[in-house]
């Protein structure tokens, strides 16, 4: 069974389509990273899944519960990080963990230990008696993440978890993601952010216009994209053509070019399997190799191979 | 019903430390009853003590100005971002709203408490029964007041501004054209035809009766009993039908 299964699921607003016949799968104690540009349709599934709207039509289960016809009960299963931390602007972030975990279900004898703990670790401790409205951007959006990892549910939900974090704030949400998994969560995680994809993904699902365009780990990914590693040569080579010619014929090349008789790049895919190759052809040439730098591409160039688009988009959600 | 409670108590919370808004609701009222109330009533001849007529009229209008609130409320909450939060907790839709309408009728409670018991006290020589009547009727009015705001929210879904300048509007016909300051007898027939149509002249009509004012300047209370259970059944009906079906359609977090 799957954590979470969705089969045709359409959403639409008036005449836009968010969601078009959308299926999609996240396993049971994965994190899956919905990668998309504004206006994909990432939030309005979450929003889908979280029972917030109703799809247009279609079909979708949190832990074989239907989120239609049981969503209550699929709310009992899931907890949500929404993209913006809006609301209870007079109360304190003590007080809404306080709050969110006691209506959650956390264990009163649990609740405050849990709350400092995450509260210290998001460094949100010395502002927890500050009213929420004199939080800054990022303390507030650290308080929005911090009601799941208070609540710590099965199936979380954390639409741009760090998005307005800086650096350091991001790894500590993105640590805390990490530990929720380690404790059994499934968890989805919607975001723009390529860097944030790389480091939480077990699968990525790239959405475009609504539909899901590929869904797979981040390396088959990045190996699926022809040419998409670039490999970076500096040789001493008695013949130097004769010796591009045979790097062009190896397996996996898809261009060779040369900025001197001494500097190779070769595009090629999947880096790991040319290279070894790509050393025996300089040792038959006896060639020498001076330096090798490997760059692979970046999950915005999986999207931009994918849809022929940059990731960062202009509508909106 | 514990999570129903610990949202009532979470939303109220604030409003209570301190509770310089409910406490300036009183001051309000008793300033008016004291000064504008005691003048008034000297110029006012044909009812009796208008003073009385004038306390019950400012209960009524508090009870309008939060059932209005209460509206209004749920409207901000989808427009904060506070909505899809409340949403997505893991408790049902219809305890969801149970939870919103006993806030609203604790925040009523909580500002009414002193203006009526003020007015009842200039009133004076009053049953249990009337007392408790009065009570139920002002809550109804309230629910009904409040199911007219939910039930036009879904212009603030397309509009805000827009929402506002038709409450305000709204807010200010309904008062007006009613019974809650002048007696319907009274009413010019241009004037008393227009206040047929406010909930707030039945709502403060059988107040008056409960509280045993003169019925001959009053509407038939069994009218104005049917029409305040109607009007608060129905608009709070159509209101929450109505939010359900909008508050699906809020896209945005």
């Amino acid at each position: 069974m799957y954590a979470v299964e969705t089969k045709d699921l359409t959403k639409r607003y008036g005449k836009t389509l968010a969601l078009r016949n959308l299926d999609f799968t996240i396993d049971e104690n994965e994190i899956m990273v919905l990668l998309g540009p504004n206006g994909s349709g990432k939030t309005t599934l979450l929003l889908i899944l979280a029972t917030i709207l109703k799809p247009t039509s279609g079909h979708a289960e949190v832990m074989g519960v239907n989120v239609i016809t049981q969503s209550t009960r699929v709310r009992q299963i899931l907890g949500i990080a929404f993209q913006e931390a809006r609301g209870f602007w007079r109360h304190k972030p003590a007080d809404i963990l306080r709050f969110h975990a006691s209506v959650c279900g956390v264990p009163k004898a649990e609740r405050d230990t849990l709350i400092q703990n995450v509260l210290t670790d998001l460094e949100l401790w010395d502002a927890r008696n500050k009213l929420f409205m004199h939080l800054s951007g990022g303390q507030a959006k650290r308080l929005e993440v911090a009601k799941v990892f208070v609540h710590r549910p099965k199936f979380a939900i954390l639409d741009e978890p760090s998005s307005q974090v800086d650096l350091r704030g991001k790894r500590k949400i993105w640590a805390q993601i990490r530990r929720l998994q380690e404790e059994g969560s499934t968890i989805l995680v919607a975001t723009n952010e390529v860097r944030e994809a790389e480091y939480l993904a077990d699968r990525v699902t790239v959405l475009d216009e609504g539909r899901s365009v590929v869904c797979d780990t981040v390396g088959k990914l990045k190996d699926s994209i022809t040419g998409g590693d670039i490999v970076e040569l500096e040789i001493e080579a008695p013949k130097p053509e004769i010796l591009k010619q045979a790097l062009g014929q190896l397996e996996g090349t898809v261009k060779i070019t040369n900025s001197s008789s001494s500097r190779f790049k070769a595009y090629v895919s999947m880096a790991e399997s040319w290279v070894p190759r790509m050393t025996d052809t300089c040792y038959q040439s006896k060639a020498r190799i001076l330096s090798i730098r490997v760059t692979e591409p970046s999950l915005d160039d999986v999207f931009l191979h994918f849809t022929g688009k940059a990731l960062k988009g202009t509508s909106n959600e | 019903m514990s999570n129903i409670l610990r949202l009532v108590w979470f939303d109220l919370k604030p409003e209570l430390k301190p509770p310089v808004w409910i406490v300036a609701e009183w001051a309000v009222f008793s300033v008016q009853v004291g000064i504008y109330g005691a003048m008034i009533s000297q110029l006012v001849t044909g009812i009796g003590n208008y003073s009385q007529f004038f306390a019950v009229g400012l209960v009524i209008m508090i009870t309008f100005d939060m059932g209005s609130h209460m509206g209004r409320h749920f409207v901000e909450h989808a427009h904060e971002g506070r909505l899809p939060y409340l949403l997505s907790l893991p408790i049902s839709r219809s305890k969801l709203f149970l939870a919103i309408t006993l806030q609203g009728g604790t925040e009523l409670a909580l500002m009414l408490a002193v203006p009526l018991t003020v007015t009842l006290l200039i009133i004076g020589n009053l049953t249990w029964i009337s007392v408790i009547a009065c009570v139920l009727t002002l809550f109804l009015l309230g629910f009904g007041v409040a199911g007219l705001m939910l039930a036009l929210s879904f212009i603030a879904f397309k509009s805000s501004d827009l929402y506002t300048a038709i409450v305000t509007g709204l807010s200010t016909i309904i008062i007006r054209f009613s019974t809650v300051l002048y007696p319907f007898i009274f009413l010019p027939p241009q004037y008393a035809s227009a206040a047929a149509f406010s909930p707030l002249t039945y709502g403060s009509d059988l107040i008056r009766f409960f509280l045993g004012f003169d019925p001959s300047i009053l509407l038939n209370p069994y009218y104005a009993v049917s029409v305040v259970v109607a009007l608060a059944i129905s608009t709070l009906g159509l209101g929450l039908f109505l939010v359900q079906r909008l508050v699906e359609g809020v896209k945005s977090a």
